[in-house]
């Protein structure tokens, strides 16, 4: 059963089938929040509000519209609520605990926690543009297309931007690591 | 090759994105120019380190305050049909409407029914004037009441034949001056209605008092009467005829033609 047809579904009333839309995107709605807002909590809060508005605003579902494109849209629009809500946002990206979990794979030259921490702070110095293209492009792999679709723009755009972050998190990362 | 333009081929080449051609550009690139590879060393650490980045796990919270929160829209939704749906609420909502359509039809009923009646009060109020104005109007013996019911004729709104009868009777064959005056005003009043202009046309030949006459001619001229010319003509013409009618025919004549 395909993305669209589940959500056709819950828009004629089945409800239960979100479930299965929880199941299949949860988690990369979660990352794809975690990296833009930098913070683990906060992140999981806005997923559920994702889900509550994919759930209490279904009759706006347009049919033939791709559901990943809908719910990345949606999940854009909760951050940038969120964001003019709050617009101190705290940097508490990683807890201790938590921080663990990324101690495998280990780099040849380089300590793979140190250069998570880097790539962490060289993220938070980057425009919510570019943080946003990248968690997309980079870090959840989504195809240009896909994302110019998202962020209502041309493939063309998409690729330029991407490269121009890339370069510009290249210069932070550097910078940071020479302090 | 600018700095943006290299970056971009960089990023490309450590994808694997370009064609054996540029692939080889962007080497032979390397090769000669050190900052360049340094700049490539520098993105492949970049790029490699976002690759190696885990995805993060949610905590079993997320998934549990959805599935409550889903509960939650499943139950709205059903007291939502069970308030629009269930046979009793459409029991109750027939009884209700039944109840406003029967209250409705019984209103419009008893406004019907009071219009009604106070129509029929209306027409009987009418038929027992029109009786008493038109025995007023015939009363041979009292000029005074012939008046009376001549004025109630020309008080009330709208005539019917009889009451035109009646009017014209009295306008050719009273013997009463003030009567037969008080009968032109009420004609006027109505020369619209059937035979009205029909019985003033005829009256200018057979009125002989001046007064009459004088009224007569004002206002069979003021309904712009063209059929009365030769009856001025005659008027004007005679010798009989009071100099006062004479000009008041002339008058007409003049406005006339």
């Amino acid at each position: 059963m395909t993305d669209e047809s589940i959500m056709e579904a819950v828009k004629n009333g089945d409800l239960n089938l979100a479930s299965l839309l929880f199941d299949r995107y949860h988690k990369r709605i979660y990352n794809f929040l975690a990296r833009l807002c930098m913070d683990r909590e906060q992140a999981e809060d806005l997923t559920q509000n994702v889900f509550l508005r994919i759930i209490r605003y279904r009759n706006s579902y347009k049919e033939g519209l791709r559901f990943q494109s809908w719910i990345y849209q949606v999940a854009r629009n909760v951050f940038s609520d969120h964001y003019q809500k709050h617009k101190n946002r705290t940097a508490d990206f990683f807890d201790v605990e938590r921080i663990t979990d990324y101690m495998a794979d280990a780099d040849d030259d380089r300590n793979a926690e140190e250069q998570e921490r880097l790539l962490r702070r060289s993220m938070e110095k980057l425009s919510d543009e570019q943080r946003e293209l990248l968690i997309l492009t980079r870090f959840q792999h989504m195809k240009y297309e896909d994302v110019a679709v998202i962020m209502n723009t041309t493939v063309a755009n998409i690729k330029v931007k991407v490269h121009r972050a890339i370069g510009k998190l290249r210069e932070f990362y550097f910078e940071l690591d020479k302090i | 090759m600018d700095n943006e333009k290299l970056e971009a081929q960089l990023i490309d080449y450590i994808d694997g994105k370009l064609s054996e051609k540029e692939k080889a550009e962007v080497e032979q690139e390397l090769m000669l120019n050190e900052e360049a590879y340094k700049l490539y060393e520098q993105l492949k650490e970049v790029i490699r380190t976002i690759d190696h980045a885990k995805p993060m796990e949610p905590s079993l919270r997320l998934k549990q305050q959805f599935e409550a929160s889903l509960r939650e829209e499943i139950a709205a939704q059903q007291k939502q049909k069970s308030i629009f749906m269930h046979p009793a609420t459409y029991r109750i909502a027939a009884a209700v409407a039944l109840l406003i359509l029967g209250g409705g039809v019984g209103f419009w009923l008893s406004t019907n029914n009071q219009h009604q009646q106070e129509l029929a009060r209306l027409r009987k109020e009418m038929e027992a004037t029109k009786t008493m104005m038109m025995a007023m109007i015939e009363n041979n013996q009292s000029a005074s009441q012939r008046l009376q019911g001549v004025n109630v004729a020309l008080s009330i709104s709208s005539v019917d034949a009889d009451i035109v009868r009646a009017l014209s009777h009295t306008l050719r064959e009273d013997p009463n001056t003030n009567v037969r005056l008080a009968a032109l005003d009420a004609l006027s009043k109505f020369h619209n209605e059937p035979g009205v202009r029909k019985v003033l046309i005829d009256a200018l030949s057979t009125q002989n008092d001046p007064v009459v006459q004088i009224a007569l001619i004002q206002l069979l001229v003021k309904m712009k009467e063209q059929s009365i010319v030769n009856d001025l003509q005659d008027l004007v013409n005679d010798e009989g005829t009071m100099k006062a009618v004479k000009d008041e025919a002339y008058s007409g004549l003049m406005k006339l033609s």
